[in-house]
């Protein structure tokens, strides 16, 4: 069953379209990740969710009561990570807990026992003096995701958390999310990292305001046409625009090597000759999967 | 009950963050110290000791008598200039005098006679005030000196008495208008300051995700303020009082009753003023602007019956005039709900007003 449910939203700014007809549902137990580009809209679905902004037309659920009449029963339920860091810098680690327990309701021996079990999960046990304002960049991100927790949410809705933050405080962060799914709490994540991504249940692409593609990690990778090849060469301006000119193919830029995207009805002999011609004869080139960034940007271009 | 809770956790937290931050904390209570002193003593709107030349170009009885008359009270300080000549601009643009009495010749040999007598005072007008005050002085001398002279008994004489503020002390009408001033100042620029600053953080948005309710927030946000504008009072009060030894006549209870009323004027003007701005920069400048206004009308400083008819009207907009009228009443007057009652029903009604208002605007903004 599923806990939160978005049914073609629209949300619109000054004749902005920010969410265009979005539509998800998220079960109990899942951890969803919405990914796209800056400005596809995750924020504004995000806030809507939350009941902090108006939508124009659709409907966001959670546990069955919509958010534009019940807001007051689902607010207790949720849990929200804004994009940018939102505690108080003046208080200390505990006193911004306490803060947040305070107006959830949640004291005493509860408290005293979530308190722990947060310290013990985000490791920040050592630093509860210590002002949020001084906290590294992964401590502080931990802190704001154990403020949100302090009340037990069955839908956490995060929005990049981990973007900024270190490999190593991310890695941590999301072993804290692999155990509140154990916990069977819905967890509905918006990040820029394919990594994080390849971690979810489902994925969502979001672009446009509009949902490009959605499903498991591995039926998103089989949605991807033809084949890519990656050329362990330096990608540099002239190699690419001498690569740019072998008829039929699309390389690009990834990372320190070039990709080279091939159409399915070309076999990989065809490429080499191709490669040949153009004085790439002895380059180091193999076929490999497809990534969901290269899924994700042959959906975004439409190819 | 629950609600109860949550105020109290924003309460805790808003004095934590106060009390954290040392500078601010020591202007908040730096504050009452420096403007009493300041205004108490430097802003001494009273006339006195008014450094006079004399240019007596008579030298007889008569004028001598007329200077020593002059200098009687404690309202002239006379010294007889050495020179011949009218050197005021010198005199007056170094500040040695700011005044000064010239008797031509035959001064003594005219009064004398019977006829007019002219002596001139000229005074300097730069501060039109006090030169007002002076010449008011020397008019109040130089009739005495006229009866005295011409040998008549006085037919009407004016025995003044001053009521309330008998040695009219002008530090005795500031302190109260002091802290009628300090409550709003505080109360207005906290109160917007601190809610801007949670919206300029993104801290609010985190807090409205939580199931607080409006007025919960409302609560926990404007009780410190109104916390520490009391404490800001007490302490401008216990100066006046102790150190300016300045009369309390009317009922505690009743004066800080009334301030209460009238935080809520204050609180909602600072709740409004966070939902007009969005950094603390600008609701620092909408706050200062407000309260500029509302203690230029509110006869802080200039009596509000020496203002031109269309700039007595604006001041009814005020609501500092009528908390102003009600303390000094209550301080210096002593006077009670049967008197104020205009004044308490036009503060209550702007109270009312103001923080509905401001609560219906920032409901709007966050629901």
């Amino acid at each position: 069953m599923s806990v939160l449910e978005v049914t073609r939203l629209f949300k619109r700014y000054h004749g902005l379209t920010a969410v265009d007809g979005f539509s998800m549902a998220v079960e109990a137990g899942r951890i969803v990740a919405v990914a796209g580009p800056d400005g596809a809209g995750k924020t504004s679905l995000f806030r809507a969710a939350c009941g902090l902004i108006d939508f124009d037309s659709g409907d966001v659920t959670v546990g069955g009561i919509s958010v534009k009449t019940g807001m007051g029963r689902i607010k207790p339920l949720m849990g929200y990570m804004p994009q940018s860091f939102s505690l108080y810098p003046d208080l200390s680690v505990e006193e911004n807990l306490r803060f947040y327990a305070g107006l959830f309701g949640v004291s005493g021996d509860v408290f005293a026992s979530r308190r722990e079990r947060l310290y013990r999960f985000s490791g920040l046990e050592p630093f509860v003096k210590r002002r949020a304002g001084n906290l590294s960049g992964g401590m502080k991100q931990k802190l704001a995701l154990s403020c949100a927790l302090i009340h037990q949410p069955s839908v956490l809705i995060l929005d990049e958390p981990t973007t900024g933050v270190d490999p190593l405080s991310r890695q941590q962060f999301w072993d804290i999310l692999m155990s509140l799914r154990r916990d069977g709490a819905a967890v509905i994540v918006a990040t820029p990292y394919m990594d994080e991504v390849a971690l979810a249940d489902r994925v969502v692409f979001m672009h446009a305001g509009k949902k490009l593609a959605e499903g498991t990690p591995d039926e998103l990778r089989r949605l991807y046409s033809g084949g890519i090849y990656r050329l362990a060469l330096e990608p540099t301006a002239e190699r690419m625009a001498l690569l740019s000119g072998i008829e039929g193919v699309a390389p690009y830029r990834f990372g320190a090597d070039v990709h080279i995207y091939v159409p399915p009805d070309m076999s990989g002999g065809e490429l080499a000759a191709r490669l040949a011609d153009s004085g790439f004869g002895d380059a180091p080139v193999e076929r490999i999967e497809a990534g969901l960034e290269d899924v994700f940007i042959q959906l975004m271009s439409g190819q | 009950m629950r609600h109860m809770w949550t105020v109290l956790a924003l309460v805790t937290k808003e004095f934590r963050q106060v009390f954290r931050d040392r500078n601010m904390l020591r202007l908040i209570f730096l504050m009452p110290f420096l403007q009493l002193v300041i205004l108490g003593y430097a802003v001494d709107t009273d006339v006195r000791r008014i450094h006079t030349a004399v240019y007596d170009f008579d030298r007889s009885r008569l004028s001598r008598e007329f200077v020593r008359s002059m200098s009687a009270g404690d309202y002239f300080l006379m010294s007889t200039s050495d020179r011949s000549v009218l050197d005021l601009d010198e005199n007056f643009q170094t500040n040695r005098f700011n005044a000064a009495l010239v008797i031509p010749r035959d001064f003594g040999r005219n009064l004398e006679n019977g006829n007019l007598a002219p002596a001139s005072l000229i005074v300097d007008g730069s501060n039109a005030n006090s030169a007002g005050i002076a010449m008011g002085y020397a008019g109040m001398i130089a009739a005495q000196f006229n009866r005295q002279a011409a040998g008549l008994a006085p037919s009407i004489s004016i025995r003044q008495k001053l009521l309330y503020n008998s040695e009219a002390e002008s530090v005795y009408y500031m302190v109260p208008g002091i802290v009628a001033v300090l409550l709003t100042m505080i109360t207005v620029m906290l109160t917007s300051m601190a809610i801007v600053r949670e919206r300029e953080m993104g801290t609010l948005e985190q807090v409205m995700v939580t199931p607080i309710s409006t007025p919960a927030f409302i609560l926990g946000k404007t009780i410190p303020f109104a916390v520490l504008g009391f404490v800001e009072m007490s302490l401008a009060l216990a100066v006046g009082i102790l150190w300016f030894g300045i009369p309390f006549a009317g009922s505690w209870p009743l004066l800080y009753g009334l301030s209460l009323v009238y935080l809520f004027t204050t609180l909602g003007m600072g709740i409004f003023v966070s939902t007009i701005t969005s950094t603390q920069q600008q609701a620092m400048f909408f706050a200062w602007f407000f309260i500029i206004f509302a203690i230029m009308t509110s006869g802080f400083f200039a009596p509000i019956e020496n203002m031109p008819p269309v700039v007595q009207h604006m001041t009814y907009a005020n609501p500092l005039r009528f908390f102003m009228r009600i303390v000094r009443g209550i301080m210096m007057k002593g006077a009670g709900v049967n008197t104020l009652y205009r004044d308490i029903a036009a503060m209550v009604l702007y109270s009312a007003a103001i923080f509905s208002l401001a609560l219906m605007r920032f409901s709007k903004r966050h629901r």
